[in-house]
């Protein structure tokens, strides 16, 4: 299979920070690949190197194509746009070289699709949080992208627009598209993704994580959002009513102590022997 | 960048960070002239440096309007840095030159001067206040909030670059012989003030250009090195 991205020994540092630490992996065409990772792991900078919104401090990126075009859903979309969807996405198509009617055609299908359309007129930091980010997916969407980023695309998303981006994503890898994604809400996105890299300390492997380091955690009476920033979350998955996290050692016994304090109520507590496999299609 | 100048002069608005500026400078305008008759070279000498000011402030609040996120996906749709920031430097422009023009017409509506403007003067003056206008946004683009990561810095930086040019000329007679070339470090807003004095308005040959020339260099060099600069930024 033809690779469509290359990434050779990219380091990214900030400071004396080092972020990522001599990464290399290739991404054939027409795949979606799921990088995983606990918070702060280098997820969001390794999406934004592949779009090219940042530079690496060393190594570098080839792409098939100087021609590809490539979409990109940030993880924290502006919620102070003072534009409503409408105009907003108008203005993306615009600047992305879109012919207006393409554009028009093509925001109708993208906004009716994520029912979008009654709130098109409405100015969007007056969205919910839910419909903001459903912006920022659309944004990615006006010109069919080559490669689509997606950092956390599902967090806010109704049920209903977390299948629709499902089927959006399987629709784009069917017309030849790359995805590239991350995400904590494992469960949903599993089935659509072919391969899954994990970013343990700055370092990329595709086979499984250090699994000895790791527990899952099985809870009841807790809301996703409450947990879904703490340092040490490497997983969530949400499984009728009950939340199973995947921590990393080092912080089980502070995520449980905040998990206590918070009400919530331990359903389990297991070391993990075989943690999620990196998975060919 | 048809469309980032668009959407940036639409957003610009819509933040109503147009009226501090816009404000300040109808005021300023209209307390200057509240005398008649002025003489027309030393009050557009003036105002011109009033533009000065004002494209500054202009410049660091439009290149302030994007959060960053915003900015990475203007520039991802609008095909790179340069086609966003050539846009953004547009729309400045475009605003700056409303305000240049106002100005310079203001007085002449309400005939504020007096006597009439010649061609000569006319012209004179009015690149003048483009050439100071140009470089308010070449110092402005540097401490803009794209470089700073506190307003403080951003706006103190830049009041702070502003006032310290406003005072060139003094600090030229006061700093010793073997440092007085360190004024050529400083941003030339008041360079164009003496010969502008100095000029009897009659002919365009007999005014000194360079200081013009050198503004025009100056701000040129400012903005290369904000394009340098933000190419380099990751």
């Amino acid at each position: 299979m033809k690779n469509f991205i290359e990434l050779k020994n990219i380091t990214k540092k900030y400071g004396n920070k080092t972020v990522l630490n001599d990464i290399n992996f290739s991404i054939p065409s027409n795949q979606v690949v799921a990088l995983l990772g606990g918070n702060g792991t280098g997820k969001s900078t390794l999406l934004r190197l592949i779009a090219g919104i940042e530079k690496p401090s060393s190594g570098n990126i080839q792409y098939a194509s100087n021609e590809i075009v490539i979409g990109y859903v940030p993880e924290r979309f502006p919620k102070n746009l003072r534009f409503t969807p409408s105009e907003y996405l108008s203005y993306m198509g615009s600047m992305g070289g879109i012919p207006k009617v393409t554009l028009e055609a093509k925001m109708r299908r993208l906004l009716l699709l994520f029912q979008l359309e009654q709130f098109k007129d409405i100015r969007i930091h007056e969205l919910s949080k839910g419909n903001i980010q459903k912006v920022g997916i659309i944004q990615a969407l006006l010109q069919h992208p080559d490669i689509l980023i997606l950092d956390e695309p599902l967090s806010g998303l109704d049920k209903e627009s977390q299948e629709m981006l499902m089927e959006t994503i399987k629709e784009l890898k069917d017309h030849g598209s790359t995805i590239i994604l991350t995400y904590h809400e494992a469960n949903l996105l599993e089935p659509v993704v072919d391969k899954t890299y994990f970013l343990v300390d700055g370092k990329l492997t595709s086979t499984k994580v250090n699994d000895s380091a790791r527990k899952l955690l099985i809870i009841n009476s807790m809301n996703k959002s409450y947990v879904k920033d703490w340092e040490g979350i490497l997983q969530i998955e949400d499984r009728e009513n009950q939340l199973y996290l995947y921590v990393s050692q080092q912080h089980s016994d502070e995520i449980l102590f905040k998990v206590l304090e918070l009400k919530g109520s331990v359903e389990a507590v297991s070391p993990i022997d075989s943690m999620e496999e990196g998975r060919e299609a | 960048m048809k469309y980032v100048i668009q959407y940036s002069m639409r957003d610009f608005l819509r933040s109503q960070k147009y009226f501090p500026p816009l404000s300040t400078f109808i005021l300023l305008m209209v307390v200057f002239y509240s005398y008649k008759p002025n003489p027309v070279i030393d009050s557009y000498a003036v105002t011109s440096l009033m533009m000065y000011v004002i494209s500054a402030w202009l410049c660091t609040s439009f290149l302030a309007l994007d959060s960053p996120v915003q900015r990475q996906l203007m520039i991802l749709h609008a095909g790179g840095k340069n086609h966003y920031y050539i846009g953004k430097f547009m729309a400045i422009a475009i605003t700056s030159t409303i305000f240049t023009l106002f100005a310079f017409m203001y007085p002449i509506i309400f005939g504020m001067f007096q006597e009439n403007v010649s061609l000569s003067v006319g012209f004179i003056s009015l690149m003048n206040h483009f050439m100071l206008s140009l470089l308010g946004i070449g110092v402005a683009s540097l401490f803009s909030r794209i470089f700073m990561n506190s307003t403080v810095n951003s706006y103190g930086g830049l009041a702070l670059t502003i006032t310290i040019s406003f005072t060139t000329i003094g600090l030229y007679e006061v700093l010793p012989t073997m440092f007085k070339n360190l004024v050529w470090v400083i941003p030339p807003a008041i360079m164009t003030q003496k010969p502008l004095m100095n000029w009897n308005g009659q002919t365009l040959s007999n005014i000194e250009w360079f200081p013009f020339v050198w503004i025009l260099i100056y701000a040129s060099l400012l903005i290369s090195i904000f394009f340098i600069l933000v190419k380099r930024k990751s």
